[in-house]
């Protein structure tokens, strides 16, 4: 479904993304982990066909991200890290905004934004200004935008930066919830989300993939014995 | 089509959400009406001819107010992204971004015909040259909107984008002064980019094609631009 080849990219001298490849197949749900500037925005932002590579290439359903952008939009639901929301315009308004530009069907366009309002539990403050919500709610408004087209993937830009605990908590059930027949890719650098949603887990250090994983793999150790996220990626972190 | 109505809808909207929209209006409309009733006044006149040339030098002030925060805003609050990972052409993006504009000053420009039905009560005013002369204003004001536009599209900056656009603006309308100081081609090239030496023709009810092409291909040169900077992310 996501097949990525040797893709680099270069910001001027800097070299965000040093040649990565992976692959990754339909329903699966891989988490994106690495520190801040690791790399994590860049490559999704490859992958929505935002950011062009410097080199390499990047294919979704078989389709070259950098030819066939306006493809691989449709069949992306892309929440970047930070929520992109007019703040002055309700959250219905916006969401039939973005149905217009995601072509939505005109008929189907209040029926949808109606079914992402209930889904992202947004229905009784759809009519508000968006400047006036709580971040909780603005990122559930940014996650139901990502939905709105039915999306075969979703990539989610750290969808729970920010929040309270129980905020997080009511995120991470809403991505769970979505899951269903889709391939979902989710970056962050909270390890406990990584084990509490995704099956399988990329490591990106300074631009490269550094690990790979199935995330039952990576919690035990060459020994047999159970280890912590934590302990793994801080080991592989460590110089 | 239908995503470039719903991005100058949603432009419209956002821009009457805000107070801006409000201030430009009140205060383009109460200096027009000073202005009017002196030029009016001194004239003894009733032809809008000269209304139409400080309609023109105040517009050099307020589209950069109304053009400053179409890109800018958009990418210093990250939507720019979002409008760029729908499937939307940058076209379209554009074409709708101007449109909203378009529409707002076309507004503007609307307010004022009061002015042209008092002069009709009062006097027999040359039709022609009136329709011309808002055709001409018109015309102008979509150009210093395409620049506008550009120049927003280059930077995340507000301030920047409206400070830029005045710079940018206030060198076309003012070239013609400094005619005296060039000779031959060069004098011959800014007599031609002046937005001065081509609006005076529709002010007095002349419409010529060599005017018409000057605005029309300057707010295509400028759209394409636009169109350039925000597909290679020239702001970054």
């Amino acid at each position: 479904m996501i097949t990525v080849e040797n893709i680099t990219k270069n910001f001027g001298v800097v070299q965000a993304l040093k040649g990565v490849s992976f692959e990754i197949k339909k329903g699966e749900i891989v988490g994106f982990l690495g520190r801040n500037g690791a790399g994590k925005t860049t490559l999704m932002r490859i992958l929505t066909s935002y950011l062009p590579p410097s080199s390499g290439r990047a294919f979704i359903d078989g389709m070259d991200v950098a030819k066939k952008s306006m493809a691989v939009r449709r069949r992306i639901g892309y929440l970047p890290e930070t929520p992109p929301l007019y703040s002055n315009m309700t959250a219905r308004d916006y969401l039939m905004f973005a149905a217009r530009l995601k072509d939505v069907p005109l008929k189907k366009i209040k029926p949808q934004v109606d079914k992402v309002l209930n889904e992202c539990y947004l229905r009784n403050v759809a009519d508000q200004p968006i400047a006036t919500l709580s971040k909780g709610y603005q990122q559930r408004v940014g996650i139901a935008q990502a939905i709105l087209n039915d999306p075969a993937i979703l990539i989610l830009d750290e969808p729970t930066n920010g929040l309270d605990p129980v905020q997080i908590q009511r995120v991470r059930e809403l991505i769970r919830n979505l899951e269903r027949e889709r391939t979902i890719i989710i970056s962050t650098h909270i390890l406990s989300e990584i084990e509490q949603i995704a099956k399988r887990v990329l490591i990106i250090k300074d631009g490269a993939v550094i690990a790979d994983n199935a995330i039952d793999e990576l919690l035990i150790d060459d020994q047999g014995r159970p280890r912590s996220l934590e302990d793994v990626f801080l080991k592989l972190n460590e110089n | 089509m239908n995503k470039v109505l719903a991005i100058a809808r949603k432009e419209l909207a956002t821009f009457f959400k805000s107070p801006m929209a409000y201030i430009l209006l009140f205060l383009t409309i109460s200096v027009f009406n000073i202005f009017f009733f002196i030029v009016i006044d001194s004239n003894q006149e009733s032809t809008l001819k000269d209304i139409f040339k400080i309609m023109e030098f105040l517009f050099v002030f307020l589209i950069p107010m109304l053009t400053m925060k179409t890109f800018a805003e958009e990418k210093a609050t990250g939507t720019m992204e979002f409008l760029m990972t729908t499937p939307t052409s940058n076209t379209a993006i554009v074409l709708g971004k101007y449109l909203g504009s378009i529409i707002f000053f076309t507004l503007i420009i609307m307010m004022t015909i009061s002015y042209y039905v008092i002069i009709e009560c009062f006097g027999t005013p040359d039709r022609a040259a009136t329709l011309t002369g808002y055709f001409g204003v018109w015309l102008e004001g979509g150009l210093f909107i395409a620049i506008g536009l550009l120049i927003s599209s280059l930077t995340r900056n507000q301030i920047i984008a409206a400070i830029s656009t005045y710079v940018a603006i206030f060198l076309l309308y003012f070239s013609l002064s400094f005619i005296q100081y060039t000779q031959g081609t060069m004098e011959a090239l800014v007599r031609h980019i002046s937005t001065l030496s081509h609006m005076e023709n529709f002010a007095v009810g002349l419409v010529t094609a060599a005017d018409i092409v000057y605005y029309v291909s300057g707010i295509v040169f400028c759209l394409v631009l636009t169109r350039v900077s925000i597909e290679n992310r020239l702001w970054r």
